[in-house]
């Protein structure tokens, strides 16, 4: 197990360098993440209301998910208004979120059962008191499993980022495979798949406590 | 930068085409041996004997997509060197997780009544999968599948740095060199790659359905 | 004159991308305190006309008036909060507990919270639930029949002088559905709502209405007390949905107190009664209790009140008058 010490001297000795990455790493996630909920919860209520949009903007995002990260942080940085760094790997982490989380949305809102919306009607909800007394506690719980992979999956995604100039987590692994480093790239790894985790975990923490006890054990109850 | 239709034409029709067949080598056989590793996995954890242990494999499985594709391509360089062996295991994991996954889920949906319902009639064990809960199971199971295609066809290109070639090496020439007509046209034909890719397993998994339920 | 509190005018509802009118130019209404059981097969508009007067659904042409009142000068959700709303599904929200579930409407209209809780607690003492046992548990932790019991909670939560029922009971077995039904009657004693129920149980129907309409195929096929329908059915799609056992309807689903005297009519033989039963009780029960008492005359009481008499020769000549055409 002479890796697991080498990889875990290295973390000890670079640790001031480490502690900057993943400062940025953070950093770069959690911007991401508030304009990604802002923008695509948004989209995601807004197809779910007029429906007949729904399924151009489900395919548009399936299909700028299909884009390798690479290509798009690539593609952004040719472009002179967005160029190297934070800008560029941003935006197109934007563009990754976009998929989980408008439709984890729409099928969110769209799953809650019909009938429980109809006696909210006939009871005299506006049609705002059905959306947010109504669909989208409801809608929690999927709304938050795609919070939750979109999380993962922007962290994961910001190493590649390293690429077009941002000095995060993936510097180590790329630096690693110049360098045929194993310690610096398991490093990198461990590091950034334990930041994922724990940001999943505390996704989860938070998902216990928005979430309704009465939606939380509905499944149970089968 | 500016984006010449001539240059682009060049790196779509000249630069890229070589890439094409490694690209989909890179794909296709990790796709294989993952379904060939995941799928029977998914399988035997779905069984009575297993079965009380399916949940804690799932939440392993949910972890493990937690770690970034850059990281799982790049972790086996070091010891098996650059290449095309080590972008093959390391993309071949990258699969796994999603077909195991689905195989688990697809399987573990299976409304325990309509399993009731075959033991009752006296189907055995094997009659039940076969016969049961892998037709009732299929478009999750083939779901996950897809998903592991089309990730893989992107993931692939990072495949690039560690050696293995493949439609990465011409992103990451245009990366390098500021061109994006090489990062357009590498970006492409993956797009390319993973849509057929997906449209195969749809259409092959249209071609299972039905002679499963005969 | 008993008071008509919704009226409907030459209803008429066509649903967009058909041709067949859903409803059919009905004109009808409902008296106040009344309970009007619209029965018909599926399909046949009773739950769109149920739509109708709470606005779910808008008329193609005619009017609904309520209280003399337009409904559709009324906004609609104002509307509503006004009308109690009961469906098969009962659509709880399965995110909020039982206390909010049933203070859902009282909350809209801004009750003060303290008035609320009490209000809860009120209502699911009313319907048969331990407040202090369900009034926090969330709905999937009640049976079929509690959550059909907090539903009528809910609609009756804001004290609508106005409850519409589409198939309320309709999701739980028979024998808590028998359960509710009675349960039902008895509350709706006191609180004397006009009730708009929708079924397509023709003994529900006969069981729960002061009136009975027969729909089929979007158009009135009769009305009238379940007596009048039960007695004189108007053609073969009346006679066929009653089935061939009208006296047995007649015994076990019609309430005492529809083929009773009035006391006001022979205060005399009032005081002759040494046996009672309640008025909403059906009329077998009348039966056997003569039968008990070896007497030929019952007392019908409601409440504390003896309102009415029912003798052995009433009852048999409703059943001749019931048998007398289907020879």
């Amino acid at each position: 197990m002479e890796v697991i010490s080498s990889v875990l001297k290295f973390i000890v000795n670079n640790s001031s360098r480490i502690m900057e990455y993943t400062g940025n790493h953070l950093s770069l996630v959690l911007t991401v993440l508030v304009f990604s909920l802002i923008l695509w919860i948004w989209v995601g209520l807004l197809i779910s209301k007029y429906d007949r949009f729904a399924n151009s903007v489900i395919g548009l995002a399936n299909i700028l998910f299909v884009i390798p990260s690479i290509s798009l942080f690539g593609l952004f940085v040719t472009i002179p208004q967005l160029g190297l760094g934070r800008k560029s790997a941003a935006l197109a982490l934007i563009i990754y979120a976009m998929m989980p989380l408008v439709r984890s949305v729409y099928r969110g809102v769209k799953s809650v059962d019909p009938w429980v919306i109809d006696a909210g009607k006939g009871m005299g909800l506006s049609p705002a008191q059905i959306l947010y007394q109504i669909q989208i506690p409801m809608a929690w719980p999927v709304v938050f499993a795609g919070i939750r992979v979109a999380v993962v999956m922007i962290t994961g995604m910001a190493t590649v980022a390293t690429f077009i100039g941002e000095r995060n987590l993936g510097r180590l692994i790329h630096h690693g495979i110049t360098r045929g480093s194993a310690e610096m790239i398991i490093a990198g790894a461990v590091v950034v798949s334990v930041i994922a985790l724990m940001l999943d975990y505390i996704m989860g923490l938070l998902e216990k406590k928005v979430t309704s006890p009465g939606l939380r054990h509905r499944s149970e109850d089968y | 930068m500016n984006f010449e239709l001539e240059r682009f034409l060049e790196a779509m029709f000249e630069r890229s085409p070589p890439f094409i067949l490694e690209h989909l080598q890179l794909v296709l056989i990790p796709l294989g041996i993952a379904v060939a590793i995941a799928f029977p996995v998914g399988v035997l954890l779905t069984r009575p004997r297993f079965r009380h242990y399916t949940g804690r494999v799932m939440s392993i499985f949910n972890a493990g997509q937690t770690i970034p594709p850059l990281a799982v391509i790049a972790v086996f360089f070091p010891f098996l060197g650059l290449g095309y062996r080590p972008a093959v295991i390391a993309l071949t994991i990258y699969a796994l997780l999603p077909i195991a996954r689905n195989t688990l889920a697809g399987l573990a949906g299976v409304p325990l009544e309509v399993k009731d319902a075959a033991r009752g009639m006296g189907m055995t064990e094997w009659q039940i999968l076969s016969q049961v809960e892998l037709p009732i199971s299929l478009p999750v199971v083939m779901s996950g599948i897809k998903t592991s295609a089309v990730l893989t066809a992107g993931t692939a290109a990072l495949a690039a740095l560690v050696g293995g070639k493949g439609m990465g090496a011409v992103i990451f020439a245009g990366i390098n060199f500021f061109r994006m007509e090489l990062i357009l046209a590498g970006t492409i034909y993956i797009g390319i790659i993973a849509v057929l890719l997906d449209r195969l397993l749809t259409y092959i998994e249209g071609c299972m359905a039905p002679s499963y339920m005969k | 004159m008993l008071e008509k509190l919704i009226q409907l005018h030459q209803i008429k509802k066509v649903f967009p991308n058909t041709n067949i009118p859903a409803v059919d130019e009905i004109t009808f209404s409902i008296e106040k305190g009344n309970i009007c059981v619209f029965v018909g097969p599926s399909g046949c508009g009773k739950t769109t006309i149920l739509r109708m007067i709470n606005r779910l659904v808008e008329p193609t042409s005619g009017n609904i008036f309520i209280d003399g009142e337009n409904v559709l000068n009324v906004d609609s959700d104002e509307l509503r909060r006004r009308i109690g709303y009961v469906i098969q599904q009962i659509g709880l929200l399965p995110h909020r507990t039982i206390e909010q579930n049933v203070g859902l409407v009282p909350r809209l209209l801004k009750w003060p919270e303290a008035k609320i809780t009490q209000r809860v607690v009120e209502l699911l003492e009313i319907v048969g639930l331990d407040p202090a046992e369900s009034a926090k548990k969330y709905p999937y932790q009640l049976s079929g029949g509690q959550m059909q019991r907090v539903g009528v909670a809910r609609a009756l939560a804001a004290d609508p002088p106005i409850m519409l029922m589409d198939e309320p009971f309709g999701a739980v077995d028979p024998i808590v559905r028998g359960r509710l039904q009675d349960e039902f009657l008895r509350l709706q004693q006191e609180v004397k709502k006009t009730i708009c129920f929708v079924t397509h149980d023709i003994n529900e129907a006969i069981k729960m209405g002061d009136y009975i309409v027969v729909m089929n195929g979007g158009k009135l096929v009769q009305q009238g007390t379940p007596m009048e329908v039960l007695s004189n059915p108007v053609n073969h799609f009346v006679k066929d949905l009653i089935g061939d056992d009208r006296g047995v309807k007649l015994l076990d689903l019609t309430r005492a107190e529809s083929l009773m005297t009035a006391v006001t009519e022979s205060p005399a033989a009032a005081n002759d009664c040494f046996c009672f039963i309640d008025a909403i009780q059906p009329v077998k029960m009348a039966l056997e209790v003569m039968m008990k008492n070896d007497s030929d005359m019952v007392g019908i009481r409601r409440g504390k009140n003896v309102v009415g008499t029912l003798s052995w020769a009433d009852i048999k000549k409703h059943i001749h008058k019931i048998s007398g055409d289907q020879e």
